[in-house]
């Protein structure tokens, strides 16, 4: 189930180069809906530096920011594990995302740590850091 | 009074049995040569030889025995990669494709100076990671790791770095490895420091080592 949240939220961050303005927003849409309101991404990425996005409304405008400037963006998510916890109603999944943005090979790819908390009977992403696999 | 089912000549009913039997299979065997001279015999084509021998059985089970051989090789001794990325150039190059023998550290800890491929997240001890970084181990379990003019200094000492071929201007302070970690670093120190993925890691991050 969880997982699935997980595959959901790559299909809806991924978009076409030819998904229109009304089909972005819509992934917009859907991709907070994934989040909880008091969500947190906080990512530290070398060249990007560290920053946190607190709360639906900063993700929103980052997200709606992001899918309006890029031509195609393509994110997977590689090799998740999840954890329940022991109340069925917390869990933490770990893996690895590869973005990459238009018809340039380059891509980056990155270790996340993704909690997620059961919220009026549906998973929910309430926090999404980065992990530094070397340190 | 004999019993009913004692043959006349004194062997009983198993002499019968026996005899039965031998005359049934002397029937197969007559009806087996009988068919044999009624059709005549099907000899495999040439296609079907190439395809699958003529011997389809044993072909069979020498297929089924190549496939789980490769399944267990290259999914548990031998992994086979594609490089993506410009970390490891020039001793690496983007799109190369190689293997990791992940048996390489099943007797013998990781040397310094071996490329090696490090998993991300774990998906499970058994499981093969898609997605893995490909690196060079400078520093071992418990030493420091600088960089000074573009040169690496373990425990304050100059490493020798014959495979380094671009000119490099990294400085950092001495970073210290933990008893079970290693200090991981690609070959391209052109790149700037930031940009370059680098740092310590423990042991059991280490999935193998490069073939060549």
């Amino acid at each position: 189930m969880v997982l699935g949240k997980i595959a959901k939220l790559a299909a809806t961050a991924t978009i076409g180069p030819g998904d229109g303005a009304i089909t972005r927003a819509t992934k917009v849409s859907t991709l907070i809906g994934l989040f909880s309101t008091d969500a947190v991404i906080s990512y530290d990425i070398a060249g990007l530096g560290a920053r946190s996005l607190n709360g639906r409304d900063e993700i929103r405008e980052s997200a709606a920011g992001g899918f309006a400037s890029v031509k195609s963006l393509s994110v997977r998510f590689q090799d998740a594990t999840a954890q329940v916890g022991a109340d069925q109603q917390s869990a933490v999944v770990s893996c690895t995302v590869r973005v990459s943005a238009g018809d340039s090979q380059d891509f980056g790819i990155q270790e996340l740590r993704v909690q997620f908390q059961k919220r009026d009977g549906d998973w929910r992403i309430t926090r999404v850091e980065t992990v530094k696999t070397l340190q | 009074m004999p019993p009913a089912t004692s043959a006349p000549n004194g062997f009983g009913a198993e002499a019968t049995q026996i005899i039965v039997c031998s005359q049934l299979w002397a029937d197969l065997r007559f009806n087996l040569v009988v068919q044999d001279m009624n059709i005549p015999a099907a000899r495999p084509g040439w296609l079907q030889i190439v395809l699958i021998g003529r011997r389809p059985a044993a072909t069979l089970v020498r297929i089924v025995v190549l496939v789980a051989l490769c399944l267990v090789t290259f999914k548990f001794v031998l992994l086979p990669i594609r490089v993506e990325g410009i970390s490891m150039e020039p001793t690496y190059h983007d799109r190369r494709v190689d293997c990791i023998n992940r048996l390489a550290y099943w007797r013998y800890e990781p040397q310094r100076g071996d490329v090696v491929a490090i998993r991300f997240s774990d998906p499970g001890r058994f499981s093969t990671p898609r997605a893995m970084l490909l690196k060079r181990i400078i520093g071992l379990p418990g030493e420091s790791v600088a960089f000074h003019d573009g040169h690496a200094y373990i425990n304050g000492q100059l490493l020798d770095e014959p495979y380094l071929k671009f000119s490099c201007d990294w400085e950092h302070e001495p970073i210290q490895c933990g008893p079970d970690q290693y200090y991981f670093v690609g070959d391209n120190r052109s790149m700037p420091f930031d940009l370059h993925m680098q740092g310590r890691a423990e042991r059991g991050r280490i999935i193998g080592k490069v073939l060549r």
